[in-house]
């Protein structure tokens, strides 16, 4: 069930730009507006329409949307008052490209900044060639995206062996074909359809044989960027919830990848790099929510923590705030031991993902730490580092997974 | 036995890495220039190539698209004597970027995670 207002009596499309919102009435029409110049200057022979899939948002998001003076038409969908969730707007569009019979689908983020026609392109094009998914790459700010950094890329490039830099990006482009798998997914947790559906979308891409490319975007993701100390705690859970999640659900696929393979690039040649803005991190209080964690979890984790973790996980809060150091490969085994006791559901799995919180906000810290003196091509090398660490423990993972030890 | 096809303008760098693979027990083969190199991949598929980037005539990471395009499943190691071209973007597109050393432990050890990386069903990434 779904409300939907369709004044352009839209009953076809080949190229859907589909975008996701709750409460974004300030911010819609900028990416609205892009999408719609984009389509028309890059995809002029295509039938093309924008959708805005809501929370059914009391801010006036409707409004700001369909109010948005666009060349190409117009369709506002929302989930019923009272349903919530990324996810769940994101099915809905998955619903409609099947009924629209849509060759090719965008997403893009409704609180965007910095789009530009050319992403349009850059994310379409791909999708009229030979590939099926297409996921965003963009310059961040080396202290942006740590759930990125820290666990989305590394897990899903160790896990399931395909490096794609931004799994979690929130802007990409799928075909009409992987839709209509996207929609046949049995596995819609209620982490699913909130903030877990983007690294979702990315592994269900990767496990069903679907051909990946990264697309450059030219511009750095402007949108509003949080300090991960502040507000992260449900898009936390709900991604790395999802990523637990699917590793329990296609572990006869990941348990034959080894290493990684790079993903093909699209879209160079955009000229110079534009850096992005600076985002704030507040240090002490990672390093004390950190400290605070094992007051509040120690019995959890001695249990959930293989013995070797649990004393190097200690070792680690003796530490000073000046001497910090939470070592990459710590905080791989961390995530191995946390997926494993989350699949095998011996502790309360919501319990299980509070505690993880405070060990995310000690590798956090240290990380930030490390980043500080370096560029974002440093910071880049130091990410890919951290890759190759998390790849050297999936013999780690097996020996866990299937009680080898 | 596997192959690895060597693309360095430097004879010195060819002759150092051919010693040092074969020793270890790899087919390797050389080309000291990027001319028809797809038509030579073609012909000898190699299992894993080793492209130098800033060569006399050819820019390798331009090289690396075109094998890209026609190959995208043949493992390649971005072998330079410069770091700053892991900034370029183009890159990604390698499987490992290592700089030249005369210690090859690194590429040694790069070319057995490339060899023996697998992703189960690669039908459409072909």
């Amino acid at each position: 069930m779904h409300i939907e207002e369709n004044p352009n009596d839209v009953r076809a499309a080949d190229l859907i730009v589909g975008i996701p919102s709750y409460n974004e009435a300030n911010l819609i029409s900028y990416p609205t507006q892009m999408a719609s110049e984009g389509l028309i200057k890059y995809f002029g022979d295509k039938n093309s329409v924008i959708i805005n899939c809501d929370n059914n948002s009391p801010d006036g998001t409707r409004d700001a949307f369909m109010n948005t003076p666009t060349e190409v038409p117009k369709i506002y969908l929302s989930t019923p008052p009272g349903v919530k969730g990324k996810g769940n707007n994101v099915r809905n569009l998955f619903k409609k490209s099947c009924d629209f019979g849509a060759q090719a689908v965008l997403v893009v983020d409704a609180d965007l900044k910095s789009i530009t026609p050319r992403w349009i392109k850059n994310l379409g094009e791909p999708l009229f060639e030979d590939f099926g998914f297409v996921a965003p790459l963009y310059v961040r700010h080396k202290y942006d995206g740590t759930i990125t950094n820290n666990i989305a890329y590394p897990m899903t490039r160790s896990i399931y062996g395909r490096r794609v830099r931004q799994p979690i990006g929130g802007d990409f482009g799928f075909s009409g074909e992987l839709a209509e798998i996207y929609l046949k997914q049995g596995n819609w947790t209620p982490a699913v359809v909130e903030f877990g559906i983007d690294v979702w979308m990315t592994t269900t891409a990767m496990c069903h044989d679907i051909a990946i490319c990264q697309s450059y975007m030219g511009r750095p993701k402007i949108h509003k960027p949080k300090d991960p100390g502040e507000s992260l705690g449900p898009m936390f859970l709900q991604v790395v919830g999802t990523i637990f999640d699917i590793m329990t659900k296609k572990v006869d696929f990941w348990k034959e990848v080894r290493w990684s393979k790079p993903t093909a690039i699209f879209g160079f040649g955009l000229g110079e790099m534009e850096m992005p803005p600076p985002v704030d991190v507040n240090l002490e209080r990672l390093y004390d929510k950190f400290q605070a964690g094992f007051a509040s979890h120690d019995v959890l984790w001695k249990g959930v923590l293989s013995a070797n973790v649990y004393k190097k996980i200690s070792e680690v809060k003796t530490l000073d705030f000046a001497d910090f150091e939470f070592p990459a490969n710590l905080w791989a085994e961390i995530l191995i031991d946390f997926a494993v006791a989350y699949n095998k559901g011996a502790y309360d799995r919501e319990r299980i993902m509070e505690s993880l919180i405070p060990l995310y906000y000690g590798r956090t810290c240290s990380f930030v730490i490390e980043l500080e003196p370096m560029t974002i091509q440093q910071a880049e090398e130091l990410i890919e580092d951290q890759c190759i660490v998390f790849e050297r423990s999936k013999p780690y993972l097996l020996r866990k997974w299937f009680d080898r030890e | 036995m596997k192959k690895i096809l060597i693309v360095d303008d430097e004879d010195v760098i060819r002759m150092l890495y051919s010693e040092e693979l074969e020793d270890e027990g790899y087919d390797v083969i050389t080309t000291g220039s990027g001319h028809g190199l797809v038509g030579l991949v073609e012909r000898e598929r190699p299992d894993l190539i080793i492209l130098d980037i800033k060569m006399a005539e050819h820019d390798g990471l331009d090289l690396l698209q075109d094998i890209r395009k026609e190959f995208y499943n043949i493992p390649v190691i971005l072998c330079s004597a410069y770091s700053s071209y892991k900034g370029d973007l183009k890159s990604i597109a390698a499987d490992y970027y290592v700089v030249k050393s005369a210690d090859l432990s690194e590429l040694k050890q790069k070319i057995k995670m490339a060899l023996e990386g697998h992703i189960p069903f690669q039908s459409t990434q072909e």
